[in-house]
C-alpha cells in the first residue's frame, strides 16, 4: 500500500488554513461592520465632530482587526512552513491549530467591536470625554482579545511543538481536542467581554463622572466573562503536555476529543452569559454611582452561580481525560 | 524554536528529596523584590515639602489603591488590607514589565509564580471572611441556597483560583511567545519593539490591575 504522508500533512495544512482564516474573518467583519455603523449614526448626530468619529473609528476598528490578523498569521504560518514527513502526528497538529485560531478569533473580533461602536456614539453625545473615551474602548477592546491570544498560543504550540516519539494513537485525538477546546471556548468570552466593554463607553459618556468606576467595573467583569476561556485553555494544555499509554482500541482517543469539544461547548454559553450580566452592571454603575461596590458585588456572586454550567463541562472533561 | 515552553531548572537531591528550582523564575522575582525595595527605600529618604519625583510616583500608587481599597471594603477595614493589595499590584506590574528590557524574563510567565499569589490571595480571603463572619456563618454560605450545592460552591471556590492565575499567565505567557516566535519569523527585524509596547506595557499593566483588584474583590465578598 502506498501511503503518501507528505501529501496528508499538506492536506492538513491547507485545510487548517482555510478553516483559520474563514471563520477567523466572520467575527471581525462584524464588528468593525457594527463600529462603522455606530460612527456614522454619530456622525450624522454631530457633524462637527465628524474627525474625532472618523478617527475613532478607524482606531477602533484596528484594534478589532487584531484577532483576523492572527488568524491570516496562523493561516500563512500553515501554508507556506515546511513540514517533515516523518511524524504522523502532525497532520492532526496542524488541523487543530487551524481550528483552533479560527474559532478563537470568532468571539474575540466580533466582541471587541462593541466598544469601538459605543465609543463612537459616545463621542457625538458627550464630545467633552472623546479622549477618555478612546482611552476606555483601548482597554476594553484589549482585554476582548484575551481569547484570541490564548487561541494564538495553542495554535503556535500544535504548530512548532509536535510531540515526536509518542505513540500514534491516543496523541492525534490529544491534538484535535486542545484546538477545540481553546477555540470553541473562547467564542463566548469574547463576546461577552466585548459587550462590557461597549457598556462602559456608553456609560463614560452618559455619566462622565463615572468614568472611573465604570472602567473597574468593566475590567472585573470581563476578566470573570474569561473564565470558560481560562477553562478551554487549561484543559487544552492538559491535552497537549499530558502523557498517554499507547491505546489498542478508538476508547480512549475519542474521550480525549471529546472532552475538548466538551470544554469547548461548554464554554460558550457561560461566556456570553457573564458577558450579559457584567453589561447591565457597567452599565447601572454609571447611572448610579454611589452603589458600585454593592453592584459589582452582586455581579460576581450572580456570573460566579452562572458559570456553574462552565464549571460542568471543566469536571466532565477531567473526568474524560483522567478516568475513562 | 526550542525555547518554546523551556524552563531552566535545576534539580537539588536533599534526603531522597527532588526539589526542583526554576532558577530563571527565582531570580527574575528576586530582582523584581529587590528593585521594589530600593524604590521604597529612596521614594522616602528626603521628606521635604517639594517632593521628589519618586516620591511623588509613590504617593501616586498609596493615593490610587487606598482609594481603591476604602470602595470595594470599608473604611475601618481599608487600612489592614491595603498595603498587601497595594504591594501585589507593584509587584506583579514590575514582573509583567521587565520582559521589555532585553535579557530578562517576566516572573510571571511562569505558572508557578501566578498559582502561588492566586493561592496567597485565595487563604487570604477565605481567612478573612472566618475572622469576619465567625466560622459557623462562614459554613452556612457554602450551603447556599440549598444544601445540596455544597460540593459546587466548593468547586467554584477552587476554580476562582485556578482562573486567576491562569489569566495572568496566559496573558503574559501568550505575548512571551507570540514575541517569539514572530521575532524569529521575522528575523527580529521590525515588529517586536510594538509587540514589546502592546504585550509588555499595555496587557501587562491591565493584567496586573485586574489580577489586583480580583484579589481584593475576592476578599470583600468573604467578609461581607
Amino acid at each position: 500500500m502506498s501511503f503518501d504522508l507528505g501529501g496528508y500533512i499538506s492536506g492538513a495544512a491547507y485545510l487548517g488554513a482555510g478553516i483559520s482564516i474563514g471563520f477567523g474573518a466572520i467575527g471581525a467583519a462584524l464588528g468593525m461592520g457594527y463600529t462603522a455603523g455606530f460612527a456614522d449614526r454619530a456622525i450624522s448626530d454631530r457633524p462637527d465632530r465628524s474627525g474625532d468619529i472618523f478617527k475613532n473609528m478607524l482606531i477602533g476598528q484596528a484594534m478589532t482587526e487584531t484577532a483576523a490578523i492572527f488568524a491570516l498569521v496562523v493561516a500563512i504560518l500553515l501554508l507556506f512552513l515546511k513540514f517533515g514527513t516523518d511524524n504522523m502526528l502532525t497532520p492532526y497538529a496542524l488541523l487543530g491549530a487551524g481550528i483552533c485560531m479560527g474559532f478563537g478569533a470568532l468571539g474575540s473580533g466580533l466582541g471587541s467591536g462593541f466598544p469601538s461602536a459605543y465609543a463612537c456614539q459616545g463621542m457625538a453625545r458627550q464630545p467633552a470625554v472623546t479622549s477618555r473615551l478612546t482611552t476606555d474602548m483601548l482597554i476594553g477592546a484589549a482585554v476582548c482579545q484575551t481569547p484570541a491570544i490564548f487561541a494564538l498560543v495553542v495554535s503556535f504550540i500544535l504548530i512548532f511543538a509536535i510531540p515526536q516519539g509518542v505513540s500514534f494513537s491516543p496523541y492525534w485525538a490529544a491534538l484535535l481536542g486542545a484546538g477545540f477546546s481553546t477555540g470553541l471556548a473562547g467564542i463566548g468570552s469574547g463576546i461577552g467581554g466585548g459587550m462590557a466593554g461597549g457598556a462602559s463607553c456608553e456609560g463614560i459618556a452618559r455619566q462622565p463622572d463615572s468614568g472611573r468606576a465604570a472602567t473597574i467595573t468593566m475590567l472585573l467583569g470581563q476578566a470573570v466573562a474569561q473564565t470558560p476561556a481560562i477553562f478551554g485553555l487549561l484543559v487544552s494544555f492538559v491535552l497537549l503536555f499530558g502523557s498517554y499509554p499507547p491505546a489498542e482500541d478508538i476508547i480512549m482517543p475519542i474521550s480525549l476529543l471529546s472532552a475538548g469539544i466538551c470544554m469547548g461547548l461548554g464554554g460558550i454559553g457561560p461566556g456570553i452569559g457573564n458577558g450579559l450580566t457584567a453589561k447591565e452592571a457597567v452599565s447601572w454603575v454609571s447611572r448610579n454611582i454611589y452603589e458600585a461596590g454593592l453592584i459589582t458585588r452582586t455581579m460576581l456572586i450572580a456570573q460566579a452561580v452562572s458559570q456553574s454550567t462552565a464549571i460542568y463541562s471543566l469536571v466532565v472533561a477531567l473526568v474524560l481525560i483522567f478516568v475513562i | 524554536m526550542e525555547e518554546l515552553g523551556y524552563i531552566s531548572q535545576w534539580t537539588v537531591k536533599l534526603f531522597g528529596l527532588n526539589l526542583v528550582f526554576n532558577c530563571e523564575t527565582l531570580f527574575m522575582s528576586w530582582l523584581v523584590m529587590a528593585l521594589l525595595i530600593v524604590f521604597g527605600f529612596l521614594a522616602i529618604r528626603k521628606i521635604s515639602i517639594i517632593p521628589s519625583p519618586l516620591k511623588v510616583i509613590a504617593e501616586l500608587f498609596v493615593d490610587t489603591f487606598y482609594n481603591l481599597t476604602k470602595d470595594a471594603l470599608d473604611e475601618e477595614m481599608a487600612p489592614r488590607y491595603f498595603p498587601l493589595i497595594c504591594t501585589l499590584f507593584m509587584f506583579l506590574f514590575s514582573c509583567n514589565m521587565l520582559g521589555i528590557i532585553p535579557g530578562l524574563a517576566e516572573p510571571t510567565k511562569d505558572l508557578n509564580t501566578t498559582l502561588g499569589l492566586g493561592i496567597m490571595g485565595f487563604f487570604i480571603a477565605h481567612y478573612s471572611g472566618i475572622k469576619a463572619k465567625g466560622l459557623k456563618r462562614y459554613i452556612a454560605g457554602y450551603f447556599e441556597p440549598i444544601f445540596f450545592m455544597a460540593p459546587l460552591n466548593l468547586i467554584g471556590e477552587l476554580a476562582k483560583v485556578v482562573s486567576i492565575s491562569f489569566r495572568l499567565y496566559g496573558n503574559i505567557m501568550g505575548g512571551a511567545i507570540i514575541i517569539l516566535v514572530v521575532s524569529n519569523l521575522l528575523y527580529s527585524f521590525i515588529i517586536p519593539p510594538f509587540l514589546y509596547v502592546f504585550f509588555g506595557m499595555f496587557i501587562g499593566l491591565i493584567q496586573a490591575f485586574v489580577f489586583t483588584m480580583l484579589t481584593l474583590v475576592y476578599i470583600s465578598v468573604q467578609v461581607k
